[in-house]
C-alpha cells in the first residue's frame, strides 16, 4: 500500500515544516513481537479469535454473577422473620451436587481432548456423560428448590430468599442452557464430524462448562458453606 | 478468511483460552486428572472444615474463601490451561480485568451498603419526632 | 389470550400521543410504500438488512441513532416549553402523568437509543478501516447486535401508541418502580427495551474488543494504533465490564415486578438502596463508554486539521486506560446524599475528582496538538474547538459536584441537569456531529456542504449556552429537576431565556437537515475522488471513498505510527506509486438474515412479556432457539471475490491516486 498520495500540495510543505514530533518516541524498526494477535504479526487465526471472543463474553457473564453475589451478600441477613440459610441448607445434598458438577467438568475436558484428537466415538461418549452429570445436578437443585417451597421458603418470603433463589437459579439456568447447547453439539458432531466450525464450538462449550464449575465453587462456598456455618 | 484456517499443529505463539496445542492425548488426560484430584481435595476440605473445628469460628469464612480461591486457581490452570506464559498474555489480562471488576463491584457494594446501614439504622419513633421540622403551612400552587 | 392487552391500552382520548403516532405510522407506511413501489425492496434486504459488512452496519446504527436523537429532542422541546408555560397560575399544556413519561422517555432514548447507537456506529465504521482489516471479528454477531438494539428502540416507540412509558425517570428507582406504586406497563416497557438492546450492546462490545486485540494488520502494534482505536478498545472493555451489571440489576427489578420477589421492595427485607448502588455501578462507567470514543474522534480531528501528529500520544493512551479503571470506582457520587458516612463519601469524592486529571491530560494534549500547527478551520475542527471550551466548563462543574458538601446543595437540582447536558452534549454530541462531518465523505464519496455545516455549528454552540446557562443559575437558586409546575414567578425570566436557547438549537438542527439535503443535491460538486479529502493520517484514508466491500485489496503492512501519513509522504517524495501488488481472491462473510430474525423474535417476546401474553413468550423463545440451530447448521459462511474483480477495483483506485500525484508534481514544478 505504498502508493498513496495526499490531496494537496500543502501537505508536502507541512511535512517539511512540522518540527514538533513532541510526545512521540520513535519506535525504530525493532524485531516484531512474535505471537499472532499481540505485537505486530497480523491477525490471529480464527480459532484464537473465536476462543478469545468467547472468553471475554464469559468474563462479562461472571461480572453479571458478581452483581447477584453482591445482592446476596447485602441481603443475606434480611430474612424478615422467615427461615434462615442455616435452617434450610442440606450440606450432603450440596456435596453430591458439587461432585456431579466437578466430575462433569472433568469429563467435559476429556471430551475436548478427544475432539482435538478427532475421535468421534469418545467425544460423543464423554459429552453424553458430561450431559448426564449436568442433568443430575440440575435435578438435585430443582428438587431442593421444591423442598424449600414446600417448607414455605419461597422467593416471595423474604429478601434473603429472593437473593438466594435468583443467584442459585441463575447458575441453574446457565446449566440448563449448557445442556441445550450440549445436545445441539452432539447432533452436530454426529452430522458434520469435526469441521472447523464444530471444533470452534466445542472449544467454546468447553470454556463455558468449566466456567460454570468455577462459579459453582464460589457459590457453594459463599452461599451454602458460609450460610450454614454462620 | 480461509488463509486463517485452523491448523492444530501450527498455533504459532498465541493460544485460544482452553487450548493446549500439540500435546498427546495422554498429556491431556494426565492434566485433567491432576486437576480433578486437587479440586477434590480442596472441595472435601471445604465441606469438612466447619465440622472438624480445626479453625477458630470467626475466621472460618476466611478459611473457606481461601480454599475456594485455591480451587478456582486449580480449575483455571488444569482445566482451562491458563498459564503465565507469553502465549497467554491476552487471556490473562482479560481475566485480570474481569477479576478487578468483580472485586470492585462486590467489595464496593458490601462496603457502601454496610456503611449506609450503619449510618441509616432505623431509630425508635421518639427519636424521629425530634428530627421533624416544625410543621409549616404547605404552599400548594393554585393549579393543583 | 392477550394478557393485559386490550383496546383500552391505545390512548385514543389523548391528542398528543395519538397525533404523533398517526404521523409516525403514516411516515413509516409512506416509506415502506415508496420502497415497494419503486422496487427497492430486494436491494434493501440484500444490501442492508441482511448485510454483515461492518460499514453498512455502522451506517445503519448511525441512522437509527439520528432518528432517535430527533425523537429525544422533541421530548426535550416539550419539557422546556412546559416548564416555561406552567408558572404560577398556569398549569401548562402537559398533565403530570404525561410530563413524567416525557422526561423518562427523553433520558432513556437519548442515552440508550441515540447516543449509544451513534457511538457504536462510529466505532463499527471507522475502527476496522483504521486497523487495516476487512471486517470485525464476528460479522454476523455484529448484525445481531445492531438488530437487537433496533428491537429495543422499536419497543420504546411502541409504548407511545400501545400503553404508556415509564414515569419513573430514566433509571427506574424503586420503590416507585415496583408494582405497588407503578402497576402499569410503563416500567415493563422500559425494562424489556433496555434489556434487549443491552444484550445487543454487550455482543458488540465482545466483538469490537476481540477485533482490536486479535485482528490488527501486520505491523500494527498497540502503540501504532490511531487514538480512536485505543478509545474504542477502552470503551468496549467498559461495555463488557459493566453492561452485565445493568442486565443483572434490571433482572432483579423484573423479578420483583413479575414474581413478587423482594430485592428492592419496602417489605420483607428488601433494600431500595441496593438498586441505586448497582445501577450506578453501571451508570457511571456508561458515561465514559460514551465519551471515550468522543475523545478518540477529537484526537483524530485535532491532529488532522492541525497538520501535526497528536501531541503526547503515549500520555493519551495512559490517560485513556486510567479513565477506564478509575471510572469503575466513582459510582457513589451519584448518591452522596443517600446517607453513607464520611469515609465512603470522602473516598468516592476524591476518586471523582481524580478522574478529572486523566481528562485534563487529554485537554492539554489537544491544545498542544494545535500549537505550532497550521490549523484549518473546517467544520469538524469548529465542532472540536467548541467542544474544548464547552467541555472544560462542564468538567469543572462536575468537579464541583464531586465534592460531597457542595453536592448536598446541588444534588438533583437544575445545576446537575445543566452539568450533565454540558458534558454529554458538549462532549458526546459535538463529537458525533464532528465525526459525521469528518467521515461522511469516506462513507458516501462526497463532502457535506461546509457553509451550512458552519451555520449548524454556530447555532448549536450558541443555542447550547443560551439554553443551559439559565439552568445552572436556576439550579443554584434552588430549582430541582423534573418539575412539572413552577411555583416561583421569579424563575420565569431564566426559563424563558432557556426556551429561547432551545429555539436557537432548533434552527441549528434545521441547518443540519438542510446541509444534508443541499449536499445530496450538489454531490457532484462536492465529490471526493481522492479518498483522502482532509489530508488524513490514518489508514481509512488509504481506501477509496466509499471503500470497497473488502476495504483493502491487499492487507497493508504497517511500518510506523500514522501508517497512512508515512506512506503518503514517501510517495510524494519519490513521486511515484509503489509496484502493483499481486492480487489474490478475497473471502468475505456471506450475508445473513439471522440478525433481523433474532430481533424479530426478541421484539415479539419482549412485547409479550410486557403484556403478560405467556403463550407468545414461549413461542418466541422456541422460535429463537430453532433459528439459532438452523443458523448453526449452515456449512457455507463465506464467498469468494475473484482476483480479477479485486484487481479491477484496486486499479481504479491506483489510477485516481496517480492522477493526483501527477497534478501535484505539476503544481510543485510551477514557480511560486
Amino acid at each position: 500500500m505504498s502508493d498513496i498520495v495526499p490531496a494537496s500540495a500543502e501537505a508536502v510543505q507541512r511535512v517539511r515544516e512540522d518540527p514538533h514530533r513532541l510526545g512521540h518516541r520513535a519506535h525504530g524498526e525493532g524485531a516484531p513481537v512474535m505471537g499472532a494477535g499481540h505485537g505486530e504479526t497480523g491477525p490471529a487465526n480464527s480459532r484464537i479469535i473465536v476462543g478469545y471472543g468467547f472468553w471475554i463474553f464469559l468474563l462479562s457473564d461472571i461480572v453479571m454473577f458478581s452483581a447477584f453475589f453482591a445482592a446476596y451478600a447485602v441481603l443475606m441477613n434480611a430474612t424478615a422473620g422467615g427461615p434462615t440459610g442455616r435452617e434450610l441448607f442440606e450440606l450432603p445434598r450440596v456435596a453430591i451436587e458439587t461432585g456431579c458438577l466437578l466430575l462433569s467438568s472433568f469429563v467435559c475436558g476429556l471430551s475436548f481432548a478427544a475432539s482435538v484428537a478427532k475421535n468421534r466415538m469418545w467425544t460423543q461418549i464423554f459429552l453424553l456423560i458430561t450431559g448426564l452429570l449436568g442433568a443430575a445436578f440440575l435435578y438435585l437443585e430443582i428438587d431442593e428448590f421444591i423442598g424449600f417451597a414446600a417448607q414455605g421458603a419461597t422467593p416471595q418470603r423474604s429478601a434473603f430468599l429472593s437473593a438466594f433463589f435468583s443467584l442459585v437459579g441463575l447458575h441453574g439456568a446457565h446449566v440448563f442452557v449448557g445442556l441445550l447447547w450440549l445436545g445441539t453439539m452432539m447432533a452436530q458432531v454426529q452430522a458434520k464430524g469435526f469441521s472447523r466450525m464444530v471444533q470452534h464450538r466445542l472449544l467454546c462449550f468447553n470454556l463455558f462448562w468449566h466456567a460454570l464449575d468455577i462459579i459453582w465453587v464460589a457459590l457453594f462456598t459463599v452461599v451454602y458453606l458460609m450460610g450454614a456455618a454462620t | 478468511m480461509s488463509e486463517l484456517d485452523y491448523d492444530p499443529h501450527d498455533l504459532g505463539h498465541d493460544h485460544a483460552p482452553g487450548d493446549e496445542p500439540a500435546e498427546s492425548a495422554g498429556h491431556w488426560v494426565m492434566n485433567y486428572s491432576i486437576g480433578l484430584a486437587l479440586a477434590t481435595i480442596l472441595t472435601v476440605g471445604s465441606f469438612i472444615l466447619p465440622a472438624l473445628g480445626l479453625v477458630w469460628g470467626p475466621s472460618l469464612p476466611v478459611a473457606l474463601i481461601v480454599l475456594a480461591i485455591a480451587q478456582m486457581g486449580v480449575h483455571l490452570v488444569f482445566f482451562l490451561h491458563i498459564t503465565t506464559g507469553p502465549d497467554n498474555t491476552n487471556n490473562v489480562l482479560a481475566l485480570a480485568f474481569g477479576v478487578m471488576m468483580v472485586g470492585l463491584l462486590v467489595i464496593g457494594s458490601i462496603w457502601i451498603m454496610a456503611n449506609m446501614h450503619h449510618y441509616m439504622a432505623p431509630m425508635p419513633p421518639e427519636a424521629m419526632t425530634h428530627m421533624q421540622a416544625p410543621a409549616a403551612a404547605p404552599t400548594v400552587p393554585p393549579a393543583f | 389470550m392477550f394478557g393485559k392487552l386490550s383496546w383500552a391500552a391505545v390512548p385514543l382520548h389523548e391528542p398528543i400521543p395519538m397525533i404523533t403516532s398517526v404521523v409516525v405510522i403514516l411516515i413509516l407506511l409512506g416509506v415502506i410504500g415508496w420502497v415497494v413501489a419503486k422496487g427497492h425492496w430486494r436491494y434493501i434486504w440484500d444490501e442492508w438488512i441482511t448485510s454483515v459488512d461492518h460499514k453498512r452496519i455502522g451506517i445503519m446504527y448511525i441512522l437509527l441513532g439520528a432518528v432517535m436523537l430527533v425523537r429525544g429532542f422533541a421530548d426535550a422541546i416539550m419539557m422546556r416549553t412546559q416548564q416555561a408555560a406552567a408558572i404560577g397560575e398556569s398549569a401548562g399544556y402537559l398533565p403530570p402523568e404525561h410530563y413524567n413519561q416525557i422526561f423518562s422517555a427523553h433520558g432513556t432514548i437519548m442515552i440508550f437509543f441515540a447516543a449509544m447507537p451513534l457511538v457504536i456506529g462510529m466505532m463499527n465504521y471507522v475502527m476496522p478501516l483504521q486497523l487495516g482489516v476487512r471486517d470485525v471479528a464476528f460479522p454476523t454477531l455484529n448484525s445481531v447486535g445492531f438488530w437487537l438494539t433496533a428491537a429495543g428502540a422499536l419497543l420504546v416507540n411502541i409504548s407511545l401508541f400501545v400503553g404508556e412509558f415509564a414515569r419513573t425517570g430514566w433509571l427506574p428507582y424503586p420503590p416507585l418502580s415496583e408494582t405497588t406504586y407503578t402497576p402499569g406497563v410503563g416500567v415493563d416497557y422500559y425494562l424489556w427495551a433496555v434489556q434487549i438492546s443491552g444484550i445487543g450492546t454487550l455482543m458488540t462490545g465482545v466483538n469490537l474488543v476481540t477485533t482490536v486485540l486479535k485482528m490488527r494488520a501486520p505491523g500494527m502494534s498497540y502503540l501504532r494504533m490511531p487514538m480512536f482505536c485505543w478509545t474504542t478498545l477502552a470503551s468496549n472493555l467498559l461495555i463488557i465490564a459493566v453492561f452485565p451489571i445493568l442486565t443483572a440489576t434490571l433482572a432483579m427489578l423484573t423479578l420483583d415486578r413479575y414474581f413478587g420477589f423482594h430485592f428492592f421492595t419496602n417489605e420483607a427485607g428488601g433494600n431500595q438502596m441496593m438498586f441505586v448502588n448497582l445501577i450506578w455501578a453501571w451508570g457511571h462507567p456508561e458515561v465514559y463508554i460514551l465519551v471515550l470514543p468522543a475523545f478518540g474522534i477529537f484526537s483524530e480531528i485535532f491532529s488532522t486539521f492541525s497538520g501535526k501528529p497528536l501531541f503526547g500520544y503515549r500520555s493519551m493512551v495512559a490517560a485513556t486506560l486510567f479513565i477506564v479503571v478509575v471510572s469503575c470506582m466513582v459510582w457513589l457520587h451519584h448518591f452522596f446524599t443517600m446517607g453513607a458516612g464520611p469515609a465512603v463519601n470522602t473516598f468516592f469524592g476524591i476518586a471523582s475528582s481524580v478522574i478529572a486529571v486523566g481528562t485534563g491530560v487529554k485537554i492539554y494534549n489537544w491544545i498542544f496538538t494545535m500549537y505550532g500547527g497550521r490549523v484549518r478551520f473546517e467544520v469538524p475542527m469548529l465542532w472540536s474547538m467548541g467542544f474544548l471550551v464547552t467541555f472544560v466548563i462542564g468538567g469543572m462543574t462536575g468537579v464541583l459536584l464531586a465534592i460531597p458538601p457542595a453536592d448536598f446543595v446541588t444534588h438533583n437540582s437544575m445545576f446537575l441537569v445543566a452539568h450533565f447536558h454540558n458534558v454529554i452534549l458538549g462532549g458526546v454530541v459535538f463529537a458525533l456531529f464532528a465525526a459525521i462531518e469528518y467521515w461522511f465523505p469516506k462513507a458516501f464519496g462526497f463532502r457535506l456542504h461546509p457553509g451550512w455545516g458552519k451555520a449548524a455549528f454556530w447555532f448549536a454552540f450558541i443555542g447550547f449556552w443560551v439554553t443551559f446557562t439559565p439552568l445552572y443559575i436556576l439550579g443554584l437558586q434552588g430549582m430541582t429537576r423534573r418539575l412539572q409546575h413552577i411555583n416561583y414567578p421569579e424563575w420565569a425570566p431564566m426559563l424563558y431565556l432557556s426556551v429561547f436557547g432551545v429555539a436557537i438549537l432548533v434552527v441549528g438542527a434545521a441547518c443540519q437537515v438542510i446541509q444534508l439535503v443541499v449536499s445530496i443535491r450538489d454531490r457532484d460538486k462536492l465529490r471526493d475522488v481522492t479518498g483522502d479529502p482532509w489530508d488524513g493520517r490514518s489508514m481509512e484514508w488509504a481506501t477509496p471513498s466509499p471503500p470497497p466491500m473488502f476495504n483493502f485489496a491487499v492487507i497493508p503492512n504497517v511500518e510506523g505510527e500514522e501508517a497512512y501519513w508515512g506512506i503518503k509522504t514517501r510517495a510524494i517524495e519519490t513521486q511515484r506509486l509503489g509496484p502493483e501488488p499481486v492480487y489474490k481472491p478475497i473471502h468475505m462473510p456471506l450475508n445473513s438474515p439471522v440478525g433481523v430474525i433474532t430481533a424479530f423474535f426478541a421484539s415479539v417476546t419482549g412485547f409479550a412479556l410486557i403484556w403478560h401474553i405467556w403463550w407468545l413468550v414461549i413461542l418466541g423463545l422456541v422460535c429463537a432457539f430453532a433459528g439459532f440451530v438452523w443458523f448453526a447448521w449452515r456449512d457455507i459462511h463465506e464467498f469468494e471475490i475473484p482476483a480479477e474483480e479485486v484487481a479491477r477495483i484496486d486499479r481504479a483506485r491506483r489510477a485516481a491516486r496517480r492522477a493526483i500525484l501527477e497534478r501535484l508534481a505539476r503544481e510543485q514544478g510551477k514557480p511560486a
